[in-house]
């Protein structure tokens, strides 16, 4: 095998915060490697250097024998280095051929725009690429918006610019973390046909059991520095993460204590055009409900149906026996009932306000002082109880948000729900894009609430963490609840298979 | 693969009829049917506004807004705004004509329209430089120059009317491509200026669809973040879509000057809105990436027959307004709906 990329000595520092410290590497082509690390660990920042959006404060990268002490990213795909970023960097507004094949011309322009736009070759460029991948090459099909497709096409779509631009090596930023499992093992397969094609692939991911499930090599970062590199198969899980994290993490069930009898919220015949009908279930006081299924079962809507958000047309909710509607997220925070959303970044946080406005923001009516207006002081109390109580690491409440850590972020968010004293939270997703050590964390404070009497539904699509943390898990699909397990004693494999099976094809793994 | 992409179109299917969905990807279409509407109703209501006089008044009054609603399609476009053409237009006009006046009353035409086109690009490349430099939203980078530039004409240049334009100016308004007279009616006549609408619009259309230019002005605004880290250099983008802007506000000042055959240093400014308006009815987004010469040519169109035929159907002049406000919100709620 042939050097392609060699990483010599990399340092970055940001306001007083040393994210490289010292980084080397050696990237061979046509192999597959993972990058792993805890949030923070400077993961981002190294892939930010080698795509050329930042420039290291000392080292340099040596690509086919050229040095190079900073690139820009035109250089960068120049140099046959193409980053797919977790947002896939495709414009919504530009077609299909557009999207894959523009960068090719730019790229053999050598960056400059005053070019006439040869549309012939940009159609037969993205064809191919397109063919590469198993999408259609027809006309429809490349002249469509990507804004109009779903997001496994659209992954599918990021490879293929990767194809066009004859990339040698491509660097993934966590491109599974929204893509249900059939449609990650399609992805494998890509991957493995542009390893035979001597690329080399980069993925950045949190999810061991894939990186295990694809193999290759793993290169673990942890504070700026390389802790770990080998052939992946040489490791276990439990190893990884000890290498991730610096300790030892448990996998075992977090649940241990009984939930109590007392049914604190039921739904019956619970009904919404197009994502589920016949809905019943209930939860009882300090019961964790898990609700699982693929992304189109329905488990999403239903989230939002019981945030008030996007509302059921027909059905019963009561809430201590007495039948409550909810029609909008304001309803849903009267009676008591928390929902912490899937995408904290896009739904949930104000990312570039202060904590204590974060978390007092649910509350606000109760913070009145005088003359109507806010009472400073039980803001910052309040605020201040909160990240006393979640562990929220930061010096100060006045720090935005978007200053954490993403397992902090959550723990924001979880707290300002938490002021509303809640009788049921709702968690979507609740650790998506949380890095192992935080995971722990949050665990921990989902099963304390539990045992507070308060009730807690999870919707996720990650199994581990359910069969962790729930009493019952539910599995739906089209629309429907198939199937209610009992998480006790259940185990993984047997979640998934029931999984697969419902959408028609039988597990083989 | 296939089974992947079955759920699009079915989907799609289910929730809207095909002819609205047909309608949905040619916004322009909307904009002509807002035309034929206000041109039937017009028309029911007093016969007279079928001849050509008033198709020829109608394009002879776009002309202008139609240099402008180009530069900022192309700003639109790349998802930034652009309010302060109109002072620009102004700026250059005015000092042009006084330094022509003063220096070379001679001067053909040829090098005026190049004086013109200079002094906006130079113009609008300051604007394109400050969004860059200062990070500064472009709306109020713009706010902020269009001021500047008004404060600057009327304080250094001057703020009195210039009736004597100078001869190769009159001459090019006066100048008629096409004229007719029909034998009951108006005389009819199309003046030559309305090629540079032609040219313009060419040139944008050009630009817009087979470049890289183009491309990378339309990527911009589906994306900055995005456009950058495929490649695209936003920083000359940023100076080119503000300069063209600026080129074609100075282009538009000179034919203001010349049509009118007066040159008033208090002309255009306050018309911004009238002029994005257009280019939103055209079927542009507020918010970047979107956008076709056709549409902005017909958002002109429309804007301009409101403002000028429904005098014709005994609708008073301050009620244009209302008329075409109602039409910017029909026209925002329709582009909302038709968009998934």
């Amino acid at each position: 095998m042939t050097t392609f990329l060699e990483v010599c000595n990399l340092h970055k520092r940001f306001a007083g915060v040393h994210a490289l410290r010292g980084i080397s590497l050696l990237i061979e082509r046509g192999e597959i490697y993972h990058l792993l690390g805890e949030n923070g660990c400077g993961k981002s920042t190294l892939i930010k250097i080698i795509s050329g959006a930042q420039a290291p404060d000392e080292g340099h990268l040596l690509i086919e024998g050229r040095t190079y002490t900073k690139l820009s990213p035109i250089e960068s795909l120049a140099a046959g280095i193409e980053t797919v970023y977790q947002d896939l960097s495709l414009l919504p507004n530009l077609n299909v051929a557009e999207n894959i094949a523009l960068t090719e011309q730019l790229v053999r322009h050598g960056g400059k725009l005053a070019r006439r736009l040869d549309r012939r070759q940009l159609a037969s460029t993205a064809a191919r690429a397109l063919s590469a991948v198993n999408l259609p090459v027809d006309t429809p099909f490349l002249t469509t918006q990507v804004s109009a497709l779903p997001i496994a096409v659209r992954q599918l779509i990021a490879i293929a610019r990767a194809i066009a631009t004859q990339a040698r090596m491509v660097i993934m930023d966590e491109p599974t973390a929204s893509l249900n499992r059939r449609e990650v093992e399609r992805l494998i397969g890509v991957v493995t046909d542009l390893r035979s094609r001597g690329v080399a692939v980069l993925f950045v991911t949190h999810k061991l059991d894939e990186c295990l499930a694809i193999g290759g090599q793993v290169i673990i970062l942890r504070d700026g520095q390389k802790v770990l590199n080998g052939p992946i198969h040489d490791y276990g899980k439990r190893e990884l993460s000890f290498w991730m994290t610096g300790r030892h993490l448990e996998e075992a069930r977090y649940r241990n204590a009984p939930c109590g009898r007392e049914i604190l919220l039921s739904i019956k015949d619970l009904q919404r055009k197009d994502a589920f009908v016949n809905i019943n279930f209930a939860l009882r006081r300090g019961e964790i409900l898990g609700v699982t299924g693929l992304l189109d079962s329905g488990r999403n809507e239903l989230a939002l149906a019981l945030a008030g958000v996007r509302p059921a047309e027909h059905g019963i909710i009561a809430l201590d026996s007495k039948e409550i509607m909810l029609r909008t997220p304001a309803d849903a925070i009267h009676y008591g009932i928390g929902y912490v959303p899937e995408d904290r970044l896009d739904e949930g946080l104000f990312l570039d306000k202060p904590i204590r406005d974060n978390i007092i923001a649910a509350v606000l009516g109760r913070l009145i002082g005088r003359f109507g207006l806010l009472d400073g002081r039980k803001c910052d109390m309040l605020a201040q109880s909160v990240v006393n109580d979640l562990q929220i690491a930061t010096p100060d409440v006045w720090r935005p948000v978007q200053s954490l850590s993403g397992g902090n972020q959550q723990r924001v968010l979880i707290g300002r729900w938490l002021t509303i004293a809640p009788k049921v939270l709702i968690l979507h997703g609740p650790t998506v894009g949380v890095d192992v050590g935080s995971k722990d964390t949050i665990f921990r404070i989902i099963q304390r609430l539990a045992a507070e009497g308060l009730g807690v539904v999870i919707i996720s699509d990650d199994l581990p963490e359910l069969l962790q943390n729930c009493d019952r898990i539910l599995m739906m699909h089209k629309g429907l609840i198939t199937h209610t397990f009992n998480a006790e004693n259940l185990s993984e494999r047997s979640l998934y298979k029931a999984l697969i099976n419902e959408n028609g094809h039988m597990g083989d793994t | 693969m296939m089974v992947l992409l079955a759920g699009i179109p079915s989907a799609a299917a289910g929730r809207t009829v095909w002819g609205w969905n047909w309608l949905g990807r040619r916004p322009w279409a909307f904009t002509l049917l807002l035309i034929s509407l206000v041109s039937l109703v017009v028309g029911s209501i007093n016969p007279a506004f079928f001849q050509l006089s008033n198709l020829f008044d109608i394009i002879r009054g776009s002309v202008v807004q139609g240099l402008f609603a180009l530069g900022v399609l192309v700003v639109l476009a790349a998802g930034s705004l652009d309010v302060s053409f109109t002072a620009i237009a102004a700026l250059s006009m005015y000092t042009i004509t006084n330094a022509v006046l003063d220096f070379t009353p001679g001067m053909p035409i040829a090098p005026i329209f190049l004086a013109g086109a200079t002094a906006g690009i130079l113009l609008g490349a300051l604007n394109g430089l400050l969004v860059l430099g200062l990070k500064v939203p472009s709306l109020i980078v713009t706010i902020g120059t269009q001021y500047f530039y008004r404060g600057l004409l009327l304080t250094f240049v001057g703020t009195a009317l210039i009736a004597n334009v100078p001869a190769s100016m009159e001459m090019f308004g006066k100048s008629e491509l096409i004229s007719f007279q029909p034998e009951h009616g108006m005389r009819a006549a199309l003046p030559t200026f309305v090629l540079v609408l032609g040219v313009a619009a060419v040139l944008t259309w050009w630009l817009l669809n087979r470049t890289l230019l183009g491309r990378a002005t339309y990527a911009m605004g589906g994306g900055l973040g995005i456009a950058e880290r495929l490649g695209y250099n936003v920083a000359t983008m940023h100076v080119f879509v503000f300069s063209y802007a600026g080129m074609l506000a100075g282009v538009a000042g000179i034919v203001h000057v010349s049509g009118n055959r007066l040159a008033n240093p208090f002309d255009l400014v306050g018309s911004e809105l009238d002029v994005i308006a257009a280019v939103i009815l055209g079927g542009a987004r507020i918010t970047g990436g979107a956008g076709t010469v056709t549409g902005t040519l017909l958002g002109v169109a429309l804007v301009t027959l409101v403002n000028n035929v429904l005098i014709l159907a005994g609708i008073p002049n301050t009620f244009q307004k209302v008329v075409v406000g109602a039409f910017i919100i029909l026209g925002g709620a329709f582009f909302v709906v038709r968009r998934p």
